[in-house]
């Protein structure tokens, strides 16, 4: 595969991308055949199957690989003669029964089973009894497992499932009233989700993870998953053509298991950069938007019904080339670019317009025969990219809407100010404005906002706040309208990091705030950003970016020295401090065991420009912005 | 990477088999299976649909084969190396192109027929939806099939036009033949830009001149001076050079419409294609909007129904409330 070809960081997208297509091609690897005969084919998947292909192909895609029906397992579908099926879906129960029902029914000419995860032997036996039962054992033309279980949201950032998201979510893992044997259901959950991602990038990674949390637990299960199956070489997933050969042996990539309780303060962060203001101020979801668009402001007459609001949804996918270029900007160079691509292509249509009008004029002109050649040249031109020049105009309307919602949010809550305040208070700056000050203030923000804010002022500080100050912030709060169940639980946070180790601390940092009004006006912008400081972030190192600073390069760190140590590969299964690879790491991944966000993600991608010729991937077990951490802690604080 | 446990799946049937039978249990299809498998299978509908398609697909198989087949042939017989194999006439050639014309337009209303009868008898959402895609991969197929046909076909266009702008110049002796070749390579690469023709056009006079004369020379001598005398040879002279100039620019004319036409015809293709796609969306605009004014229409009906029934009703109710008093005071009077 030329993908397996390049270096482990090809792009996690590209991997599976490619894994995908193949499995479409009925497991045959793809090849471009432009007089190839047309094969069609039907796709069946449930959510799971669902979750993973939207960020990656789209229906036009899918169409391109011969797909003319894409459906759902549960819904109820229609025998369509003659044609094959692929499924796609996970091996549970329900869709096991699914499956074999519509192999009693004769749904379907042949069908070639891809399973997400690895299925066991019972339930494969469960399917072929129902095949001989059904008399249709020859019509099950192929069984695969894929080993896809993971969702690829961008080219180095991966989630492990957005469906059974209460499942792993911090909640679930940090819970007093959790059993064991629950808890062992949620690691294997996870567990199985790295191992398929392993198996996806093809190399096996030397894991290193801190003591004492849920993080070890998973990378004690992963170690031991990836061992027995190295130890296997009959079936061993890891050797042979199944990887391009271990042309990267020598370079084997970093695992870095953290634990969301290390850094309880970034995900409750206001930001400021595109991507992750998106995901906080609106419905992002596996790269799509979902933005809700009031239809004008005419007065409804009396007894008609209530004003519907457009619902419009956007994807933000890797083909947008805007997106790509201004995912981690900050806010107000976005508006600012927007503007640009507007004005030019502005610009370009003008003189598709202008050519309309040459023409019309020199058409009459007898001896005109070169002027006329001329304008048919640029005609051709003209004409040719009017497609390229509509792909722009959608994209940049698409962009304007995008960040105009954020702006009014932006604007209506005064996300600014939350977001210099916060800096400071993480970067132990002073601060111009009491706390108390800006929570009692009654139109900056929800109550959520200053929830937020009080929380990393309360983890943020090295010294817990006397008991009178607590009583008036919390009085402060309650007035404004908050629930102060978070709160109790982070005191039990509080407490317990402070048993293990001294809470991480943010590092030092400074926001410059370029003024008021400043350029941003002078170019006549549509976004007119009263009021909105146009704030410059200034490079700080997050708790995560820090430690995995520490572990690439083996920097000694009294934070990350006695992390564990674990290389599958090794014959002696046994877990020493001590790392027996002392050169720095080429490529890493980042696994945040409880949930991540868009904020890390973009600190680290900003670390790694830094560095020529490293490759860091993130991964998450669930993405969560931080109204919905909130929610969790909220509900982890009531018990 | 996918693992193929296909073989694993069959082992676990044969397993299946056995313990069925060994718990002596029926499922039905356990012990006759072959024969069970037989009787099932033919009860169910042969889909006519996809046998068909299928028959188009391999029809336009067959078209391309036999295209890719003789392409070879077809354009390498310009090249000057005359081997004995790739060599086809000009008749060959039109007839392979009158064929492959007539089969795509075969194959082309064979998609229209299958399109119009894959809705008849089908009443599920989802095979109407699949049919329609298949319909369209095919038509696509056999696009691309038509474009290597109209590829072949351009080149084979091209040379000719070329062909014929080189003889024009065979007359020329050889010594001017590589300045001539060079400018008709100038002239054929860019015949658009007109400071590039203008010297060539301004060259070939010149030359046609100075030929012209030892060959009018010649032929002057041949015939002999009893019917030529010098001023009539010298008219003769200037009418030629002035037939030549004309000849030349009228050639000019030619050559710049023919590559105008040549951009034109592919605009032409373009817009054809973007005009048919709204043609598309028109229509079913065009039902929309049908089906909106009968929808208003029929509501204006219920209105006007709703508002006689109001009336209506109303009456009734004051009909009914007179009688009661009415019958009230009958019965008072009765009563007294």
């Amino acid at each position: 595969m030329a993908a397996a070809a390049a270096a482990v960081s090809a792009s996690i997208r590209e991997r599976q991308t490619v894994a995908l297509k193949r499995m479409l091609n009925f497991n045959v690897p793809h090849v471009k055949n432009s007089t190839g005969e047309p094969v069609w084919k039907v796709l069946i998947y449930d959510r799971f199957g669902q979750d993973i292909i939207s960020p990656l192909l789209s229906v036009k895609e899918l169409r391109d690989m011969g797909i003319t029906l894409h459906l759902l397992l549960h819904s109820d579908r229609d025998p369509i003669p003659d044609v094959p099926a692929i499924y796609f879906v996970m091996p549970t129960e329900e869709n096991i029964d699914r499956m074999c029902q519509d192999l009693r029914n004769q749904l379907y000419e042949s069908y070639y089973l891809n399973f997400i995860s690895a299925i066991s032997r019972s339930k494969l036996e469960d399917i072929a009894n129902a095949a001989l039962a059904a008399s249709a054992v020859t019509q099950v033309a192929k069984v695969f497992d894929q080993y896809l279980n993971f969702i690829t949201l961008e080219d180095d950032m991966f989630v492990l499932c957005n469906q059974n998201k209460e499942l792993v979510s911090y909640r679930a893992i940090n819970r007093p009233d959790i059993t064991d044997t629950e808890m062992e259901t949620v690691m294997d959950t996870i567990v199985d989700s790295l191992f398929c991602f392993f198996v996806t990038l093809g190399a096996v990674p030397i894991i290193r993870c801190s003591r004492g949390t849920a993080a070890e637990m998973v990378a004690v299960k992963l170690d031991k998953k990836l061992r027995e199956n190295l130890r296997d070489a009959r079936n061993s997933l890891f050797t042979g053509d199944t990887l391009g050969a271990g042309q990267f042996s020598f370079q084997r990539p970093l695992l870095v298991l953290v634990d969301r309780n290390i850094d309880l303060a970034t995900p409750l962060h206001h930001t400021w950069t595109y991507q992750a203001l998106v995901h906080d101020v609106l419905d992002f979801h596996l790269n799509r938007v979902n933005l809700e668009e009031t239809s004008g402001v005419e007065n409804s007459p009396a007894g008609a019904r209530p004003k519907r609001k457009n619902k419009k949804s956007y994807d933000l996918t890797p083909v947008d080339k805007f997106w790509q270029k201004h995912k981690g900007s900050p806010f107000p160079e976005v508006a600012e670019s927007v503007q640009q691509e507007l004005e030019s292509y502005r610009a370009q249509e003008d003189e598709v317009k202008r050519l309309k009008s040459i023409m019309g004029l020199e058409g009459e002109d007898e001896g005109a025969i070169s002027m006329l050649s001329d304008n048919t040249a640029k005609l051709t031109s003209a004409v040719s990219s009017l497609p390229e020049l509509l792909e722009k105009k959608r994209l940049i309307d698409l962009h304007t809407n995008v960040a105009t919602a954020v702006l009014e949010h932006i604007k209506a809550r005064k996300l600014d100010v939350y977001f210099e305040y916060e800096e400071k208070i993480m970067s132990k700056t002073t601060l111009d404005k009491s706390l108390l000050d800006i929570i009692s203030d009654p139109d900056a923000g929800t109550p959520e906002d200053k929830m937020r804010l009080f929380l990393i002022y309360y983890i943020s500080t090295q010294q817990a706040p006397s008991e009178a100050d607590l009583e008036q912030y919390k009085k402060a709060l309650t007035d404004a309208g908050c629930n102060l169940n978070p709160l109790q639980y982070i005191k039990q946070w509080k407490a317990f990091t402070k048993m293990a180790s001294a809470p991480a601390s943010y590092g030092s940092t400074t926001t410059k705030s370029m003024g008021l009004l400043s350029r941003v006006m002078n170019t006549g912008s549509q976004f007119v950003m009263e009021g909105v400081k146009n704030l410059v972030l200034k490079q700080q190192n997050l708790p995560v970016t820090r430690i995995l600073d520490n572990l690439m390069e083996m920097k000694s760190n009294p934070e990350t020295d006695d992390y564990r140590y674990f290389d599958p590969k090794m014959l002696r299964g046994n877990d020493s401090s001590v790392p027996r690879n002392k050169n720095p790491f080429q490529e890493a991944i980042v696994f945040v065991v409880g949930g991540g966000n868009y904020i890390e993600y973009q600190n680290l991608v900003d670390y790694i420009k830094g560095k020529q010729g490293k490759h860091i991937l993130y991964g998450c077990s669930e993405l969560f912005n931080a109204t919905q951490f909130i929610k969790q802690l909220s509900q982890l604080g009531q018990k | 990477m996918a693992v193929d446990i296909t073989l694993l799946f069959r082992a676990s049937v044969k397993t299946v088999k056995t313990r069925n039978k060994a718990l002596g249990v029926a499922v039905g299809g356990g012990v006759d299976g072959s024969r069970d498998e037989l009787f099932r299978r033919s009860p169910r509908p042969k889909s006519d649909f996809s046998s068909r398609a299928r028959e188009v697909i391999s029809h336009i198989g067959k078209l391309r084969d036999f295209l890719l087949e003789h392409r070879k042939d077809y354009i390498n017989a310009y090249s000057h190396t005359m081997s004995e194999y790739g060599r086809m006439t000009d008749s060959e050639r039109d007839q392979i192109d009158q064929d492959a014309q007539i089969f795509m337009r075969t194959c082309s209303e064979a998609i229209q027929q299958l399109r119009t009868e894959a809705h008849k008898e089908i009443h599920s959402q989802q095979v109407k939806e699949h049919r329609t895609a298949v319909l369209d991969f095919i038509e696509d197929y056999l696009k691309r099939v038509c474009k290597l046909y109209s590829e072949q076909r351009a080149i084979r266009v091209k040379r000719v036009v070329d062909k014929k702008r080189l003889s024009k110049l065979e007359p020329e002796p050889n010594s001017t033949k590589t300045r001539e070749s060079t400018s008709s390579e100038k002239v054929s690469q860019s015949p658009s830009k007109d400071s590039e023709e203008n010297p060539a056009t301004e060259e070939h006079p010149e030359k046609i001149l100075a030929e012209a004369q030892p060959e009018l020379g010649t032929w002057g001598d041949g015939k002999g001076e009893d019917e030529l005398s010098p001023e009539e040879i010298q008219m003769f002279e200037q009418e030629n050079q002035r037939l030549i100039g004309e000849m030349n620019s009228l050639f000019d004319e030619v050559r710049q419409i023919e590559g105008r036409v040549v951009e034109i015809s592919r605009l032409q293709e373009i817009f054809t294609e973007k005009v048919l796609q709204q043609e598309a969306e028109i229509d079913s605009i065009h039902q929309l909007v049908v089906g909106a004014t009968e929808n208003i229409k029929e509501g204006n009906e219920d209105i006007r129904e709703a508002i006689k029934n109001n009336a209506g009703f109303r009456v009734w109710i004051l009909f009914f409330l007179v009688m009661c008093s009415f019958s009230l005071l009958f019965l008072d009077w009765y009563d007294s």
